[in-house]
């Protein structure tokens, strides 16, 4: 082995400017390969933790327009959710998937007040199960539960923000469970405080569905039904339930059986499978453009290899004729093909890695502000070692390849003509 | 016998068919010093390739030691290259960016020699050739006499059965001629080392025991010159 690199070493030295040409080329492929993978990673986790808010397998049900007449009504009426669809969906029709249901009931232009300090907040009317779905994080104290409900109880929920501005900027949130604000002329209990979304203006403060009915809303209609489920594992499953689901939904209504666009449903999972299936497509897409990138690099070695071999025919010629066998000549031209690109390709993909640090310290941390909103375009772009580690197998792989055409023509040669070149 | 070539023959089949080599027979003992001389054309670098095992020929039978060699493979070719046979070139054929030592140990690492042991065989045979303070020299640092004795270092180094030298001298000035072939006279002498050397030159061919003529692909007169006084221009040669 140590041999071998010797003779490998011999060989690089005596060639210095090609042999940092096509090194370059080497590395300026695996670069781009571990930046641009990189960056797609940073793409793809943004738009990861923007959906982290929203539990897997989840529902929500909206009231829409119809699409076509149906008993005596024109389209386009516009259909209102009711506590006879929560029914519904509870029923032991969808009891084979349905877990948990919360109606949800929105309503905007109240003002909170505590102390001296106020906002202007809208208040959701959310069942307890309402939090798991959407991954809610309490910091203090509790989300709403069964009895808030039974009893109409007049308790929030209200977000981190909200609580510090109550505290002075502090964060001593546990001060605050308990303690009485103002909403409107009644006066509301915190029973707890919630961590914000990080990307979004999340101000929303949760209170018990049954409260905001009685006390604000006085009717049964609700905005949006919310429930999670199990067992629809395929992209038809999915639709088949929805179509199923709609189609009951809609006689509630009066409306056709068959109106897919009377009840709107968004369904988190399926968000999700194509979700998974655009960053898929991403990875393929920029794994192919990094490839042929480093194509170009490995085409570069090929070519390099060739003339090596051509230059040192006679060497060959001489070895041959005192006892080298053609592996012995083959392992000289692939040995150094690999050596390049792994020397090489391995600085590449170190200089990557830092590039991905430095995109991660700039664009990375700090977000664009774009049209007054401020945008995290990338979320931790970098590579996995798991990448970093078929990088270096395909660099072993790709120096192989380069290196076998050339070093096949020079164990090919028979040892009389290499004698007689040069 | 040693060596034994029946009816060997060759033709090269590059456009026209060239009959090289028509039906060699030859038979050479061991610790024999022999040269094969012959004009240019007359087949005789053909023959050394073939006992060189660096060529096929197409029929006939070619034995060393016994052995037949025909057909082999390049793996098993470059086996017997390595073990049975020890090159001498008219151009040296050093690797430039090798140093004498390293070029000596070169065979030794194609069977396999553990590192230090090649070193050491290597140094030895530089220093009975004289050259133990070139050892760590390139070949273009040395005069051409340095050059051929350390490529007849790097020939004896496996102890070959047989050495083949193809103009041994035709690169060096007649003094340095002189000494390579006594060189070489001296190792047959006192190592019993069977040489084979390849020449056109009758001085070259003198220093000898025996003088295989070569002319238009057959072996032509056999000379017994253990006297060496053949004659100049050689007994059936023209002259060179």
């Amino acid at each position: 082995m140590r041999d071998l690199f010797t003779e490998i070493w011999e060989s690089l030295r005596r060639n210095k400017l090609r042999t940092a040409l096509t090194g370059f080329a080497v590395a300026w492929g695996i670069f781009m390969l571990i930046v641009l993978l990189g960056a797609g990673n940073g793409i793809m986790n943004t738009t990861e933790s923007n959906m982290s808010g929203i539990n897997a397998n989840t529902m929500r049900v909206y009231g829409n327009s119809t699409s076509k007449p149906y008993g005596g009504f024109k389209q386009g009426r516009y259909i209102e959710l009711d506590e006879r669809d929560m029914a519904r969906t509870a029923s032991p029709a969808f009891a084979d998937h349905v877990d948990d249901i919360s109606a949800v009931l929105s309503q905007s232009g109240f003002k909170m007040t505590y102390g001296k300090r106020y906002f202007d907040i809208s208040l959701s009317g959310v069942y307890p199960e309402y939090g798991q779905m959407n991954r809610v994080e309490v910091l203090a104290g509790r989300f709403i539960n069964k009895n808030d409900l039974k009893a109409r109880r007049k308790v929030i929920v209200i977000t981190h923000m909200q609580a510090r501005n109550f505290l002075g900027g502090k964060e001593n949130y546990e001060s605050l469970v308990g303690q009485r604000v103002k909403i409107g002329n009644l006066s509301f209990q915190i029973a707890g405080i919630r961590r914000a979304a990080e990307n979004e203006n999340d101000s929303e403060i949760f209170t018990p569905y049954t409260t905001l009915r009685d006390i604000f809303a006085k009717s049964d209609n609700i905005d949006m039904l919310a429930f999670t489920f199990h067992g629809l594992e395929t992209e038809e499953e999915n639709e088949a339930f929805e179509k199923d689901y709609k189609r009951s939904l809609n006689t509630l209504h009066g409306a056709a059986p068959d109106d897919e666009r009377a009840i709107w449903i968004n369904n988190s999972f399926r968000m999700s499978m194509q979700m998974n299936k655009g960053h898929h497509m991403l990875e393929v897409f920029l794994w192919i453009v990094g490839l042929f990138t480093l194509l170009s690099g490995i085409v570069g070695v090929s070519n390099i290899m060739l003339i090596t071999v051509k230059e040192r025919t006679h060497e060959f010629g001489i070895r041959k004729a005192i006892g080298a066998n053609p592996w012995g000549i083959m392992k000289l031209i692939i040995a150094e093909s690999v050596s390049i690109t792994a020397v090489f390709g391995y600085i590449g993909m170190v200089l990557g890695m830092l590039a991905c640090g430095l995109l991660n310290a700039t664009v990375g941390s700090n977000p664009l502000e774009l049209f007054g909103e401020s945008i995290q375009v990338m979320k931790d772009p970098s590579v996995g070692l798991d990448v970093a580690l078929e990088a270096t197998l395909l660099l072993v792989v790709a120096g192989t390849i380069a290196g076998l055409i050339p070093a096949r023509k020079a164990a090919k040669v028979k040892p009389i003509e290499a004698l007689r070149a040069e | 016998m040693l060596i034994e070539l029946k009816d060997v023959n060759k033709t090269y089949n590059n456009g026209q068919p060239l009959h090289v080599l028509k039906g060699i027979n030859l038979g050479i003992d061991k610790g024999e010093f022999v040269s094969i001389m012959g004009a240019s054309g007359s087949g005789k670098s053909t023959l050394l390739n073939i006992l060189g095992i660096l060529d096929n020929y197409d029929m006939g039978e070619y034995y060393i030691d016994g052995r037949l060699i025909k057909g082999l493979t390049e793996r098993q070719a470059a086996d017997y290259r390595n073990h049975m046979i020890g090159f001498i070139f008219q151009s040296f054929n050093l690797i430039g960016f090798k140093t004498a030592v390293e070029n000596v140990e070169l065979p030794l690492f194609y069977q396999g020699v553990p590192r230090a042991k090649r070193h050491q065989m290597a140094m030895e045979y530089l220093e009975r050739l004289g050259l133990a303070d070139w050892a760590k020299h390139y070949p273009n640092e040395m005069s051409g006499g340095q050059k051929q004795r350390v490529a007849i270092a790097r020939a004896l180094i496996t102890q070959p059965k047989i050495i083949l030298a193809d103009e041994p001298t035709g690169a060096l000035d007649s003094k340095t001629s002189e000494e390579v072939m006594q060189l070489l006279a001296k190792l047959n002498r006192e190592e019993g080392v069977t040489i084979i050397v390849v020449t056109h030159e009758s001085g070259v061919a003198n220093c000898t025991d025996k003088i295989i003529h070569i002319k238009d692909g057959v072996i032509g007169e056999i000379e017994d010159n253990r006297e060496h006084r053949a004659s100049v221009f050689g007994t059936s040669t023209i002259m060179k």
